[in-house]
């Protein structure tokens, strides 16, 4: 998440006396944190009062900012089914004390991305919908269906640290009960890859089968979603350890595996990058029609595109955190490589944007003439959107800070008790 | 201990035998689940795909029936606008977002057209290809009908469509409707805020004209408005598949195009391209 740097502040949590206890700072981080949620709650109120006309989406662009978030939280969750599958299936026990924060990390965005998700359908009260009335044809039923699961995979996962939590210490059952759970621990695992393997890619094949629209309708779409997914997921795990250690001064994640994390990252965002750039040649020579000629026409002409592209992902998304994590140099700073997590980060949700916008505001051309339209529509989000945006950003926010504050995110004896 | 070893090894073995007859039996096993499930009467899918092919319940007319279907005489269109505002009134569609649009086009030699375009009515239809909870459907007679109450306004339908036919309801309506009562009045009502809406062919008009023993493309009450009012006979509607019907004929005297026929949607709308061609 963008806004991890900003937990910062919170430099200093051991030191205090109990958990009510607040450095001026931490106030202020909570204070941030509490407008960020007023200005989510208000803009809330305002779409399930007046609809989505406070938004800027329009016909011509039904999708846009809240898409972008919940793509982007979902990517950005990858780190818990990467890192799980690490250490439960393929037994590489070392990553075992970042387990528990990707998981937890995989959780916030999971639920942000449905939080999001509700403020953006029509009809928020159906909700349910999809696991009633099944379309198995569509993607996005099936995205429905694996976000559900996977969802309760996390929590599942999860529950082991929640039991290990004094306020549960009077009811033993629970302990043992999380314990039973945890020795399932590599089937959710196996579970927990097959369905991310599944949804992540489905979440670019939401475009991609989308024959109507020539620059979103090609085979690489999932492909590139579930790559960019894995490489900078756990990246995503990686900088949050760093921000955690720099705020609680606690040495909790060995730097010899942040550093391995950096490099598995590095040479993920390396295969992305050139499944990216191979996609490039592919639409721009071989695979090109009228269709997708115009509409990057369109776009290059008349929209940021290209900049975003070539200077938000490639460079600034890909390039430079490439290098951060792959450079013995660098990987040694745990600044370059919250840097270069906080980058890949950006270079995730930049793509998202890139992708829902681009193909939307080509106009398509169905008319049978000359006159094809060949104005790009425009969409900007509004202060509506602006404020869900924060508000769902400041839940995200307040779950990691109360995560780090009170959960055993990195319990490593007792995890090594458990395991033992 | 190399004793010790070889009794582990061959405990290995017999475990690995019985996981090979468990691992058999469950791949049996879930051979015949899967096939009970995806294909038998029981299951969720076959009731789906019965759905989306037969329709309805009973107001569909089962596969092999009548296909209704439109032509769309570019020839003869003069851009009057009057299949919009009969559209827009009987339907009461948001004036500023009409479902049946009009609009100015040139051949390639430069001579305007009007081109008009309502739901095209696709066989493969995109928008139903990809909602998530099946509240769209291509039924029986090829309408492709949208369930308001099961909607639930993701506008995917929208994204996917390839000729901008949705509309989504983005705010509780308040709005008067210009083209009451001159154009007709409304006949179904208003959709509810949240849910994706479009041309349907006068669907309600459609189904009561046919409990009625009329004909839909002969007579006006079981004809879509749009037809009914073109001052210029530019609209024919009608069963596709009756050889002999006004549409069938039109089709057979006549070059015809369908819109972005490349993408396979199989659309029930032909144009006929203005004489000296596009």
């Amino acid at each position: 998440m963008p806004a991890l740097s900003e937990a910062v502040p919170l430099r200093g949590t051991a030191k205090s006396k109990g958990p009510l206890s607040l450095t001026p700072g931490q106030l202020g981080w909570f204070a941030f944190i509490g407008l960020c949620l007023l200005i989510g709650l208000v803009a809330a109120y305002q779409v399930l009062s007046r609809g989505l006309v406070v938004t800027n989406l329009s016909d011509g662009v039904p999708w846009g900012l809240w898409i972008t978030i919940d793509l982007s939280a979902i990517a950005l969750g990858a780190g818990a089914f990467t890192l799980s599958a690490v250490v439960y299936l393929f037994g590489l026990k070392a990553f075992q004390p970042i387990v528990r924060l990707a998981v937890y990390v995989g959780f916030i965005g999971y639920t942000t991305a449905l939080l999001t998700l509700v403020m953006d359908i029509g009809r928020p009260d159906r909700f349910w919908h999809p696991w009633v009335y099944w379309n198995v044809h569509s993607v996005l039923w099936e995205i429905t269906w694996c976000i559900t699961i996977y969802l309760t995979i996390l929590m599942i996962e999860f529950a082991p640290v929640l039991a290990e939590l004094p306020l549960f210490a009077r009811w033993p059952v629970l302990r043992r009960v999380a314990h039973g759970l945890h020795r399932a621990a590599p089937y959710l695992a196996l579970v927990g890859l097959l369905i991310s393997l599944l949804h992540q890619s489905s979440l670019g094949a939401t475009y991609g089968v989308l024959r109507s629209r020539p620059i979103w309708f090609k085979p690489s779409m999932p492909i590139m979603f579930i790559v960019s997914a894995i490489a900078v997921g756990p990246a995503l795990t990686m900088g949050a350890a760093i921000v955690i250690q720099w705020v609680t001064g606690r040495r909790a994640v060995p730097p010899e595996l942040l550093r391995t994390i950096a490099r598995f990252s590095g040479l993920g965002l390396l295969a992305y990058l050139y499944i990216k750039l191979w996609d490039l040649a592919a639409v721009s020579y071989y695979g090109r029609t009228p269709a997708s000629d115009r509409a990057l026409f369109v776009l290059n002409e008349q929209t940021p595109y290209g900049f975003g592209f070539w200077v938000g992902e490639i460079l600034l998304g890909l390039v430079v955190p490439a290098f951060l994590f792959l450079s013995p140099r660098f990987r040694r700073q745990p600044l370059a490589l919250f840097v270069g997590s906080a980058l890949a980060t950006a270079g995730i949700v930049i793509h998202r944007w890139n992708v829902t916008v681009s193909g939307l505001v080509v106009p398509q051309a169905y008319s049978p003439g000359s006159l094809i339209s060949t104005t790009a529509q425009a969409y900007s989000p509004s202060l509506a959107e602006w404020g869900i945006a924060l508000g769902v950003i400041g839940y995200a926010l307040l779950m990691f800070t109360l995560g780090v504050r009170f959960l055993p995110l990195f319990d490593t004896k007792a995890a090594a008790k458990e395991s033992g | 201990m190399s004793r010790k070893v070889r009794t582990r090894r061959r405990v290995k073995v017999e475990l690995t035998r019985r996981d090979f007859l468990t691992m058999a039996g469950a791949a049996a096993g879930s051979v015949v689940a899967s096939q009970a499930l995806t294909t038998g009467p029981l299951s969720p899918f076959a009731s789906l795909r019965q759905r989306q092919v037969e329709g309805d319940g009973d107001t569909a007319a089962p596969r092999g029936g009548p296909h209704w279907g439109m032509v769309i005489n570019l020839d003869r269109c003069i851009g009057c606008e009057y299949c919009l505002r009969a559209c827009t009134a009987t339907n009461d569609v948001e004036a500023a977002r009409p479902w049946n649009i009009v609009v100015r086009d040139e051949t390639s030699a430069g001579r305007s057209f009007f081109f008009s375009r309502p739901c095209l009515h696709c066989q493969h239809a995109p928008c139903v290809e990809v909602c998530p909870v099946g509240a769209t459907f291509v039924r029986g007679d090829g309408l492709v009908v949208m369930d308001y109450d099961r909607c639930i306004g993701c506008r995917y339908c929208e994204v996917a469509c390839p000729y901008d036919v949705r509309k989504f309801n983005w705010e509780a309506r308040h709005d008067e409707n210009p083209y009451v009562p001159t154009w007709g009045t409304p006949e179904v009502a208003r959709r509810p805020r949240g849910v994706v809406e479009k041309c349907t062919f006068c669907i309600h008009r459609i189904d009561a004209g046919l409990a009625n023993g009329l004909t839909p493309g002969d007579d006006p009450e079981a004809t879509p408005a749009c037809v009914n009012v073109c001052p210029v006979a530019a609209r024919v509607f009608g069963d596709l598949n009756d050889p002999d019907s006004k549409i069938s004929q039109t089709i057979a005297a006549n070059p015809t195009l369908r819109l972005r026929e490349e993408l396979g949607t199989e659309p029930s709308v032909y144009y006929i391209p203005p004489k000296e061609g596009l």
